[in-house]
């Protein structure tokens, strides 16, 4: 289910009801949907995905489930964002020893809260790309480290054509001195409506790593949101599937989310 | 016709001493680099089987080749009861072995985590701090490199996460109770140790174990009668017994590959050997045609002069090995030990620690292989001079000089 949030404070509230008027129309600054153009900016197109994906700051609230071929494990989760610097992810329920289970960006640094230790751990620097709390999303997806449209150099591969649907295929790749994760990136995004379908990952050797599918699209204020995303490794028979519960974005997130004192106080 | 031969060998004593000399010195030679390099894998193996690896380790099926966190030996009692059944004198204890994040507040490093019996098994050597004891929960030793990395000492405290066997994050905060070294640089730089009891509950393993560590009484190299008779008792469908070489096959294959090496050596030295003998004989034989032909002429048999000539080179042989033989034994016995330290400075081949000392030991296979060789050189330099030696026609024999 997906709602808007709806603060208790009157002066949020005004600000939230007062975006909401212009809810359904996206603002000026996101590029326009170039739908069926034969050669698109493809920049713009890029960006306009990306605003699409992404707020200013986010909170959500979802699920997330892993299966492999030993076990499959359910979480749920709240995560909080602003910007590229700060995120909070906080598992809500999960296993005895996860719940309460908290993983903190601040600007280049992570750090885990672990409930039965009850304990804050820093992650090392370069840990972005490693798994978050063994699923196949990456610390960089959940705390949205990098940026498509900044981090890398995008340009139209072809245009794929499926039974109703014709899409482009957009390869993305780092610029250079962008602090990426992946050697190169496809991106996948229909011609019409301009939604994101999938997003294929290379690593560093130009191997596949992992595809990431988009499903399930949600309207979200001017947003068609997929609420569903589902990531599976290359070389494992394994898949982990995120569906959102409910997303808000560009809504004010208090400053003291983000704390790493509030952190090791485990709240 | 010994003492026959035997006479003639000193009527040149010089030449015969420089046959000897070659023989001496390659035999010699022989049997100093195999008891040293015998030695040497002997002692690598006893390293490898009395600390990380074992004789033979039992595993939940497939392990080796995928250690799998969930892949475990499940009844490790059981194993256990079989291994005294089959296998009297060895000794064994249970390890686990999985991989997490060891961190503080302010660092944290990707760390292999090993849990262990720690009062039974001789695989850590405390550095610092005091040995992991088998019933205190929640202690945690650190090797030396990692206790660096993350600036641990005794008494700190360490918190470990990880994923438990189904799938959960596992976590905990543990009590660092010694900086130890286990054995290698790799391990020491990448390891920590928990109580194997603390490790099965880390990663939600109940009872289940992932390696039982088994050691034999013997420093025999080939522990495949052991491995077979083991395999036989126990249930193959769901464990797995490995000796050493299978666990480790490059290392296995490193001291196959050495061993190779030295057999070539052999055959440069039974090369040169054999050429100086050769020569040597060639000589006499040519100086001794007037002699030759002289015995011919008075009847003897050309076998007899090839015997005495082939008598000749074996004595020789026999008189060379001997020599060689003696002062090589005294040189490797006198040495006793000798101290290597300064050459492998603490380095590890393939996450082994090469020894420091090496008691050196005369080695049976080495004493054979030189005997082989003396053998075959005086055979291969003296058959030839003494086919020529019986092939002569007397009477042009007896006129040359």
């Amino acid at each position: 289910m997906l709602r808007r949030n709806m603060t208790a404070f009157p002066l949020v509230l005004v600000l939230v009801s007062s975006s909401a008027q212009a809810a359904e129309k996206p603002p000026p600054d996101v590029p326009p949907c170039p739908s069926g153009q034969e050669k698109p900016d493809i920049a713009a197109l890029v960006r306009r995905t990306q605003q699409m994906l992404e707020g200013a700051s986010s909170v959500a609230t979802m699920s997330m489930s892993i299966r492999t071929k030993a076990w499959s494990r359910k979480l749920k989760m709240k995560v909080w964002t602003r910007g590229r610097d700060y995120a909070l992810i906080r598992v809500l329920e999960g296993g005895p020893r996860e719940t309460g289970l908290m993983t903190l960006k601040r600007e280049k640094q992570l750090w885990n809260y672990l409930p039965q230790a009850g304990r804050v751990m820093k992650l090392p620097s370069g840990m972005m790309g490693d798994s978050w709390m063994g699923s196949d999303f990456t610390n960089d997806d959940l705390v949205k480290g990098s940026s498509l449209a900044d981090d890398y150099d995008a340009k139209v591969l072809e245009i794929l054509r499926r039974e109703a649907s014709e899409a482009w295929r957009v390869e993305l790749t780092p610029k250079k001195d962008a602090a990426v994760v992946w050697g190169r990136v496809e991106l996948v995004v229909d011609r019409k409506t301009c939604l994101p379908l999938e997003q294929v990952f290379f690593d560093e050797d130009g191997k596949q790593a992992r595809r990431m599918a988009f499903g399930d699209f949600k309207r979200v204020g001017w947003r068609d949101f997929p609420a569903r995303m589902v990531v599976t490794p290359a070389d494992s028979a394994r898949e982990t599937a995120v569906v959102y519960e409910e997303i808000e974005f560009d809504t004010p997130v208090a400053d003291d989310t983000f704390s790493l004192r509030r952190l090791e106080a485990g709240r | 016709m010994l003492r026959l031969a035997w006479r003639n060998l000193w009527r040149n004593p010089r030449r015969t001493l420089v046959t000897l000399s070659a023989l001496v010195l390659g035999t010699g030679a022989i049997v100093g680099l195999h008891s040293y390099s015998e030695t040497a894998y002997g002692e690598l193996n006893r390293i490898l089987t009395t600390q990380f690896v074992g004789h033979l380790q039992v595993h939940g099926r497939g392990w080796q080749a995928d250690p799998e966190l969930g892949n475990t030996v499940r009844n490790p009692v059981a194993v256990e009861t079989t291994l005294a059944d089959r296998l009297p004198g060895a000794t064994s204890t249970r390890r686990v072995l999985g991989s997490g994040l060891a961190g503080t507040r302010a660092s944290s490093a990707g760390v292999a985590v090993l849990g262990l019996e720690p009062d039974r098994d001789p695989l850590l050597s405390v550095v610092r701090g005091a040995a992991l004891d088998g019933t205190s929960p929640r202690q945690i030793a650190v090797g030396t490199g990692v206790a660096e990395m993350l600036e641990v000492e005794p008494g700190a405290e360490l918190v470990l996460v990880g994923q438990a066997a189904d799938g959960s994050v596992a976590n905990d905060r543990y009590t660092v109770r010694a900086v130890v070294d286990a054995g290698s640089g790799e391990m020491n730089g990448s390891a920590v140790f928990l109580r194997i009891a603390d490790a099965q509950e880390f990663f939600g393993l109940g009872d289940g174990v992932h390696q039982i560590v088994v050691r034999l009484p013997t420093r025999e190299e080939d522990v495949s009668g052991p491995v077979a008779a083991l395999r036989s008792a126990l249930d193959v469908a769901t464990l797995e017994a490995l000796g050493w070489s299978e666990i480790m096959p490059e290392f296995k294959g490193m001291i196959d590959e050495k061993r190779k090496g030295s057999q070539w050596i052999d055959i440069v030295v039974f090369v040169i050997a054999a050429l100086g003998v050769f020569n040597a004989m060639t000589m006499a034989t040519f100086e001794r045609t007037r002699e030759f032909g002289v015995m011919a002429s008075v009847g003897t048999r050309r076998s007899r002069i090839l015997g005495l000539v082939v008598t000749e080179a074996l004595l020789q042989g026999a008189i060379g090995f001997a020599l060689g033989a003696g002062i090589a034994t005294a040189l490797v016995l006198g040495a006793g030990s000798i101290h290597i330290g300064g050459l492998t400075q603490g380095m590890d081949v393939m996450g082994i620690r090469l020894p420091t000392v090496l008691e050196l030991h005369l080695q049976p296979s080495a004493l054979r292989n030189a005997a082989v060789v003396s053998l075959l050189t005086v055979l291969a330099g003296g058959l030839l001079p003494a086919l020529r030696a019986s092939r002569l026609q007397p009477a042009e024999a007896t006129r040359s000089v």
